[in-house]
């Protein structure tokens, strides 16, 4: 856990970083940037060749006409086009006569000039978004990475055991030469097990207190162990599964890089209890043009065609080849646990993150939580319930105000209404 | 205690002879063949030792633990393209219709993820308004009926549609070709039929009913000049007068009839009336189970009941009496004809008095009785009529003979099983034989369909367009809620029956286009609200349901048609001015029905020759009536295990039907008088006219002495039929013809008594409280009600302490627990409860209650999560034992045996959450506990199955699962969670439990859990009435009431603030979440005893001076 707030941490401060000597006095281009994503990035490449549905714009102003004509292009290319433009007509025609959306009163002059700031600029560097996770304000500190416990019981082990020779034979030299002076016989030379069995015969009743305290300390840390049992990925949960998807699809290029908004594509999360893995229909929203990913090319993107019976050339479905998709599902429940998306999200207001891990950044999505049922617990004991506001809650408020009426620092949590209930989640 | 002697175990050891010795060094005997199972031949060769073979045990035991240990990969499939109105995991409902040719109700359909999983009422219709029955509850699970068939099938072998309609088409083209359906109440189906017999001149359309209300069209007829049956207003009645008509359970619109007779039985403080129910017949039915007073009369006499009411009713009016024997076997009920009229005549219009016999005179007598009472128009009404079961038993009859004459040569049978339902004096089945063709459109291979050449399957109600016109101005519509399953390309597929016919009759259009002509051109013109028909269909089919202010008669004509061959639909704008238009022109074939009744002059009818025939029938030493069970009805979803299963509300027998008789005739034959499931029961032989079937006797209190009863819908008689193929016995045999009638009730059987016996299994053996009313099971007389002290007849419980008697609610062993936020409460009015049933079934489908089975049911494990209590009253009370000095052990005795004619209670009984649980307290894992708003929860997953919780619970509500019902193979022909396509029904949000684990009501936890979350989303305080858990949805009576307790302004709260509120066992401190209102009967004879009252009221007012 530490090393990996460690990692976070120090990523983000990376991030940032960089970003700050990249940007440091070009504001313009940083705002380019994010209108570039948001309203050409789905037809453009910002800094390399590649072709999506329009050309990429690497170089782009070494080829067009000086002056302002990209600022004119980009407001409004129907215009030129029909006005007779030469240079536009011939890109118009190159490129397949798909025509560009006008963006006149969508962008302003200032957004553009933003925009051709941003693709004047350097390539830009991928930058980790969003907070790391338990690193919040932390940034200007470093964060030292702590010593694991297991070399820390490790490391006991080894300095009492040099402990317990180096004392034992001393202790034994000493009592030996003791007894060479009082006369007495040397102790008979005994093995260290030897002499713990002597030990032991010795101190009956104390030994068998300490096996019994042993025994029940075994015991509940067994008994704890059993809340951590999954059956799905490592021997206790199912924390670390990453399976590989019929698809490889990244989140990292869509929710990161791209920054498209988890509710897009599930967008069943604020309605039901299932978050919703997108149908095949919202791939396509994006991917009918865009046909050409960053780092798979094709190859990955033609299986969302083929799912979806899409012909990118004629650019036609035929609905009688179409083949779902089998997505392996990485977030398993078992079956008698009913969980429901809607409520944490909308009515919690937890983040998508709080669970998930930082998605943004997973090439192949990782459970990140355990999913046990302390984890569940644990979380409804700290979080606090968010009733200001709603009006369902109202009743519940006041009589919960009244209970703890006195008490300083009572939070309403989520335990605290009944969220750790058994019949809350078991049906 | 040492051991001085010695045992050997042989000679050998006693002489320790060498053989023995050397022997005995070695564990065994003889060498253990171990060597040789592993290695075989090899064994001298490897010298596998008994090492090896352990190590070998143990490395294979530990591989297969390994592999389970492999991570079990999940699989998400999304949608290609997600249909927009569907959200996973969040429920869609469509408004429908359930008419099955029998019932009808309009429903809603809930689905998740496309596939229908619950059924439930449709309160926009003015109708049911909201009520469903035990059978359309169960009707979801007929869609997931694996006996369904996938495709049509030619002379036994599945086929294309090609090849179907060009086989019947071929049969078509010659001859007379009939079709023969069960009341359609479709106007759009009427015109489709239509449209077929435009093509096909020749054919006939004949329809009948299995259950034949033909003599209530032909009385109609004699009396007001219309072949109709009466729609009827129980709502507005105050007396209620049955003769053998169970109209709260089976007879012509049950789910309609009951929603209206509780409204006039919601007694309170405010308003304390009710109506008063009289009942006369044979079998005690649900209705006569809930009348006031009951008589027990033979199916030989109701006749004459009705002609001795009609003259007291008719001296009482002024009218002219009819001649005819009316001297009754009962001397009592002979006695009450003439107070029941006198109560009759004094609520004049605002009574109602029906009877169930198929018998015209009967029927004619009761028109009669009603119209002297000034009920039409009021309580029962011609003009509105019902469109239900419009069937002509002499048109069946006279198409039976056509057959047998050879003179049909094509029969389709749609709705209708005639080959099992017919009477067996029609020989129905041989004269099927001589007809060239016979098409079936039946969803499953039942008893005709065997026989047909061809089996043109129809889809399943759910997923079919439809619409329907029960009673004349109140229309419905019914949509698909699923596409078909058995569809292409995986089966040839089903194929609903009106585009077959369109089909066949040539009309180019689908069924459903079709259906939206009708409706522009019949429908839409007859309201007045939208002035477009997009808008107006879109609206309709929101709702379901259409109730138009002046009804016109949806004329079942053809339809114009365009070049194309398609009905014409005109566009919006030239709509309304073209649908009148087709009015219009209709108008003058068919003329609004008020016009026809009074352009034709109203019939004398003859009473006398009514009560001629009434009367004429004389009756055996032992007379059958046959009669159909709530569960079955007339046995069209027999294949439906919930229904199999479901315990029959009096009887509380399942998976059979018996003969019922009365207890002392029973004993009479020398048979067995008790029900125990430990005991075997009787079996019998009855014969009637030649047939006769034997089936098992059923000791049934309240059934009139010298009668026998036998349920219909049993004794299916085709393999495909897995659940319900060979259970019971068929008594549609029984059925005979009289008067060109089909007949229900035979006037001489005899019987006798075999010497075999048959195992019952009932969800309930013991008949009566045992005089426990007070803490169980509360009643009280409307007059004690409206004049006595709540203090006489519902007592608050009181409980000795040192301080003297106090209230039990003042005592408490256990601390109180805050319920902040909500504190859930169900109220049962066991007033309006009827006992029917619908609420079990609807419980088993929300909550995935498992199918058991007879033999499991047998060991009392069934597995409902609510049951009906039923309770006989006995002649015996603890009153007259102790004014008749009779002994301890006598009085419990007696107290044990109903009454010959017992007043019958039904109690619903659930989990009764109680707020200081006996179950919570005993189990050692903490699998059950209470949640902070009262509930009690069981944690399945926690379970371990010890079953102290159900050993300590009171009120005995709690279920084990004793097996894995859902894969057990000893389940597996009718358990639907074992079945590829029965699973569908499942609902999602509640967990199938497996074995091992305790079971019980859990309030419907997932309703209230996704209620609660609608409110937090909504950011509003929840809504009174948002939640409704499943039985109280079910209920046709709302006799069920759910709710938060604290809010004050809940109907909940209201509810038990009046003075009718109770808890079961209040004694014994539980705190029950569960409340309900004391019974209340519309009965003269006190319930209470008051002096005794008086007594403990001193003894209290002693104790509390002293």
């Amino acid at each position: 856990m530490n090393s990996r707030m460690f990692q976070f941490s120090f990523k983000s401060l990376l991030g940032i970083a960089m970003m700050l000597v990249l940007f440091s006095g070009n504001m313009k281009a940083e705002d380019g940037a994010k209108l570039f994503k948001q309203n050409c990035a789905v037809c453009h490449a910002s800094h390399t060749d590649q072709k999506l549905t329009g050309p990429g714009l690497k170089g782009v102003f070494d080829r067009i006409p000086p002056g302002d004509w990209v600022k004119r292009w980009i407001l409004n290319n129907e215009k030129m086009i029909k006005g007779g433009d030469p240079y536009a007509s011939k890109i118009f025609s190159e490129n397949g006569k798909a025509a560009m959306t006008v963006f006149e009163g969508q962008i302003d002059d200032k957004g553009v000039d933003a925009i051709i700031a941003f693709l004047k600029g350097p390539a830009p560097v991928v930058v980790l978004p969003g907070k790391p996770v338990g690193g919040t304000g932390n940034e200007g500190e470093e964060v030292k990475p702590g010593i694991e416990p297991l070399y820390f019981v490790l490391g006991s082990i080894v300095l009492l055991a040099i402990f317990i020779t180096t004392f034992r034979s001393v202790r034994t030299s000493l009592q030996n030469s003791a007894n060479r002076t009082e006369g007495k016989p040397e102790n008979p030379d005994m093995t260290f097990f030897e002499e713990a069995r002597h030990w032991i015969s010795g101190h009956r009743r104390l030994v068998g207190v300490l096996c019994i305290v042993v025994g029940f300390m075994g015991m509940k840390s067994c008994w704890d162990a059993c809340y951590d049992i999954g059956v799905y990925y490592d021997w206790k949960t199912q924390k670390g599964y990453h399976p590989d998807q019929p698809i490889k699809f990244s989140h990292k290029i869509h929710a990161g890089e791209n920054e498209i908004a988890c509710q897009y594509c599930h967008n069943t999360v604020e309605k039901s209890r299932h978050a919703g893995i997108p149908s095949v229909n919202v791939c396509m929203n994006c991917h009918k043009g865009i046909q050409e990913g960053p780092t798979t090319g094709k190859t990955e993107i033609a299986k969302i065609y083929a799912a979806a019976g899409f012909n990118p050339t004629t650019q036609k479905y035929d609905v009688s080849k179409t083949n779902p998709l089998s997505w392996l599902k990485v977030h398993n429940l078992p079956d008698h646990v009913y969980f429901n998306h809607s409520q944490h999200v909308v009515v919690g207001k937890i983040e998508c993150a709080k669970c998930h891990g930082d998605v943004k950044a997973m090439t192949t999505v990782e459970q990140k939580a355990p999913l046990t049922m302390r984890w569940c617990v644990d979380c409804h004991r700290t979080t606090e319930v968010a009733m200001a506001g709603n009006a369902y809650y109202d009743r519940l408020h006041k009589a919960l105000k009244e209970k703890y009426k006195g008490q300083y620092d009572v939070k309403f949590t989520v335990d605290k209404i009944g969220g750790l209930e058994c019949g809350k989640c078991h049906y | 205690m040492s051991m001085s002697k010695k045992y050997w175990r042989g000679l050998s050891e006693l002489n320790e002879s060498p053989e023995f010795l050397k022997q005995h060094q070695s564990e065994f005997a003889e060498p253990l063949p171990i060597d040789e199972f592993l290695n075989g031949e090899e064994e001298e060769k490897s010298g596998t030792s008994r090492r090896d073979f352990l190590k070998v045990m143990g490395f294979s035991t530990a591989a297969v633990a390994l592999a389970a240990c492999e991570t079990p990969v999940n699989k998400a499939i999304p949608y290609i393209v997600k249909p927009e109105e569907v959200t996973p995991g969040v429920a869609n409902w469509y408004a429908s219709t359930f008419y099955d040719g029998h019932d009808y109700a309009s429903v809603l359909v809930k689905t998740r993820e496309g596939r229908p999983v619950k059924i439930e009422g449709n309160e926009f219709s003015k109708i049911t308004n909201g009520a469903t029955s035990a059978r359309v509850q169960a009707s979801v699970l007929g869609l997931y009926d694996g006996a369904r068939l996938a495709g049509p099938v030619l002379k036994g072998a599945y086929t294309t549609w090609k090849n179907a309609d060009d086989a019947v088409g071929k049969a078509l083209g010659s001859g007379n070709a009939v079709l023969l359906t069960s009341t359609v109440i479709s106007p759009s189906t009427k015109a489709v039929v239509a449209e077929f017999t435009a093509k096909y001149p020749n054919a006939k359309h004949v329809t009948y009913d299995a259950v034949s209300y033909s003599a209530l069209n032909a009385a109609n007829k004699n009396v007001f000049g219309k072949s109709v049956v009466s729609s009827y207003n129980f709502n507005k009645a105050k007396t209620i007068v049955g003769i053998a008509c169970d109209f709260l359970g089976t007879w012509l619109s049950p789910v309609e009839f009951a929603n209206q007779y509780s409204k006039t039985r919601k007694v309170s403080k405010e308003n304390p009336e009710m109506s008063k129910h009289y009942h006369f017949e044979a079998n005690l039915s649900l209705t006569g189970a809930n009348a006031d007073y009951r008589y027990m009369v033979k199916p030989s006499e109701y006749g004459k009941v009705v002609a001795a009411l009609y003259n007291e009713v008719a001296g009482a009016t002024g009218g002219s009496k009819v001649s005819g024997e009316t001297k009754l076997g009962n001397a009592e009920a002979e006695k009450a004809i003439a107070k029941i009229a006198k109560e009759l005549v004094e609520n004049k219009g605002n009574s109602l008095v029906v009877a169930g016999a198929n018998d015209e005179g009967i029927q004619t007598l009761v028109n009669g009785i009603n119209k002297m009472l000034d009920n039409y128009g009021k309580t029962v009404d011609y003009v509105n009529h019902s469109n239900l079961k419009q069937a002509n038993d002499k048109a069946f009859i006279d198409l039976v003979a056509d057959m047998g004459a050879g003179k049909v040569s094509v029969l389709m049978t749609h709705n209708c099983n005639p080959v099992y339902t017919a009477p067996a004096s029609l020989k129905f089945a041989d004269a099927y034989k001589k007809v060239a063709t016979k098409v079936s459109f039946s969803i499953q291979m039942d008893e005709t369909s065997q026989m047909a050449d061809v089996v043109c399957p129809d889809n399943h109600y759910l997923e079919s367009w439809g619409d329907a016109n029960p009673k004349a101005g109140h229309f419905s519509l019914q949509q698909p809620t699923i596409n078909q399953i058995f569809s292409a390309p995986r089966y040839e597929g089903t194929r609903q029956f009106q585009d077959t016919l369109l089909a066949w009759a040539g009309v180019k259009s689908n069924y459903y286009t079709y259906l939206q002509a009708y409706w522009q051109n019949h429908v839409f013109p007859q309201q007045g609200k939208y002035l477009d028909f997009a808008s107006f269909w879109a609206h309709t089919l929101h709702d379901g349901v259409l109730k138009v202010n002046v009804a016109k008669e949806t004329p079942a004509v053809v339809m114009a048609k365009d070049s194309a061959g398609m009905p014409i639909m005109s566009g919006i704008a030239t709509a309304i001015a073209e649908a009148m238009d087709s009015v219009k022109t209709e108008e003058v074939k068919t003329t609004p029905v008020k016009e026809t009744v009074a352009a034709e002059a109203m019939p004398t009818p003859d009473y006398n020759k009514a009560a001629a025939m009434a009367t004429s029938v004389k009756g055996g030493a032992f007379e059958l009536a046959v009669y159909e069970k709530i569960g079955l009805g007339n046995g069209n979803q027999s294949n439906n295990p919930w229904l199999m299963e479901l315990p029959d509300p009096i009887s509380k027998v399942t998976w059979d039907n018996y003969i019922t008789m009365a207890p002392a005739d029973v004993k009479t034959m020398g048979m067995n008088e008790m029900l125990r499931q430990d005991i075997m029961g009787s079996i019998a032989t009855i014969t009637v006219n030649g047939v006769s079937v034997t089936a098992p006797v059923y000791p049934q209190p309240g059934q009139a002495p010298g009668t026998i009863g036998l349920a219909l819908g049993y004794g299916r008689n085709s393999k495909a039929l897995k659940v319900a193929n060979g259970i019971g016995v068929n008594a549609f045999g029984f059925l005979n013809v009289s008067n060109e009638t089909i007949q229900f009730a035979s006037p001489s059987v005899t019987i006798t008594k075999t010497d075999d016996t048959h195992k019952f299994s009932a969800t309930q053996v013991q008949h009566t409280i045992m005089g426990r009313e007070e803490a169980i099971l509360r009643e009280v007389s409307l007059n004690e009600y409206k004049t006595k002290d709540q203090e006489v007849w519902n007592p608050a419980t009181l409980i000795q302490t040192h301080d003297g008697k106090v209230p039990i609610a003042e005592v408490d062993l256990w601390d109180d627990y805050a319920r902040p936020n909500h504190k859930w409460g169900l109220t049962i009015d066991m007033t309006s409860c009827i006992g029917c049933a619908a609420c079990v079934v609807a419980c088993s489908a929300e909550n995935n209650v498992a199918v058991v089975g007879k033999k499991e049911i047998g060991r009392t494990r069934d597995m409902y999560w609510l049951r009906i209590d039923r309770y006989y009253s006995s002649d015996m009370t603890k009153d007259k034992a102790e004014a008749e000095h009779i002994g301890y052990k006598q009085m419990n005795l007696d107290l044990e045996t109903p009454s010959n004619n017992p007043k019958v209670s039904f109690q619903p009984m659930m989990c009764q959450h109680c707020n200081h649980a006996p179950c919570e307290t005993v189990c050692p894992v903490l699998a059950t506990s209470h949640s902070n708003e009262g509930l009690n929860m069981m944690t399945y997953n926690r379970c371990i199955g010890t079953r102290y919780c159900a050993n300590n619970c009171p009120f005995k509500v709690r279920r084990f699962n004793w097996f894995n019902y859902n894969a057990n193979e000893w389940f597996a022909d009718f358990n639907p969670a074992q079945q590829e396509l029965g699973r569908m029904v499942l609902n999602p949000d509640v967990v199938v439990r497996s074995r091992g684990v305790m079971e019980k009501c859990s309030m419907c936890a997932q309703r209230l859990q996704a209620g609660k979350l609608e409110a937090k989303k909504a950011g509003a305080p929840l809504v009174d009435g948002s939640i409704r858990t499943a039985c109280q949805q079910a209920c046709p009576t709302n006799a069920i009431m759910f709710g938060d307790v604290n809010d004050e302004n809940s109907e909940i709260s209201k509810w038990r603030n009046g003075n009718r509120n109770y808890v079961m066992l209040e004694d014994l401190g539980v705190k029950p979440t569960v409340s309900y209102l004391v019974k209340v009967r519309n009965q003269e004879e006190a319930i209470h005893n008051e002096e005794k009252h008086e007594e403990h009221k001193e003894e209290k007012h002693e104790e509390k001076h002293a």
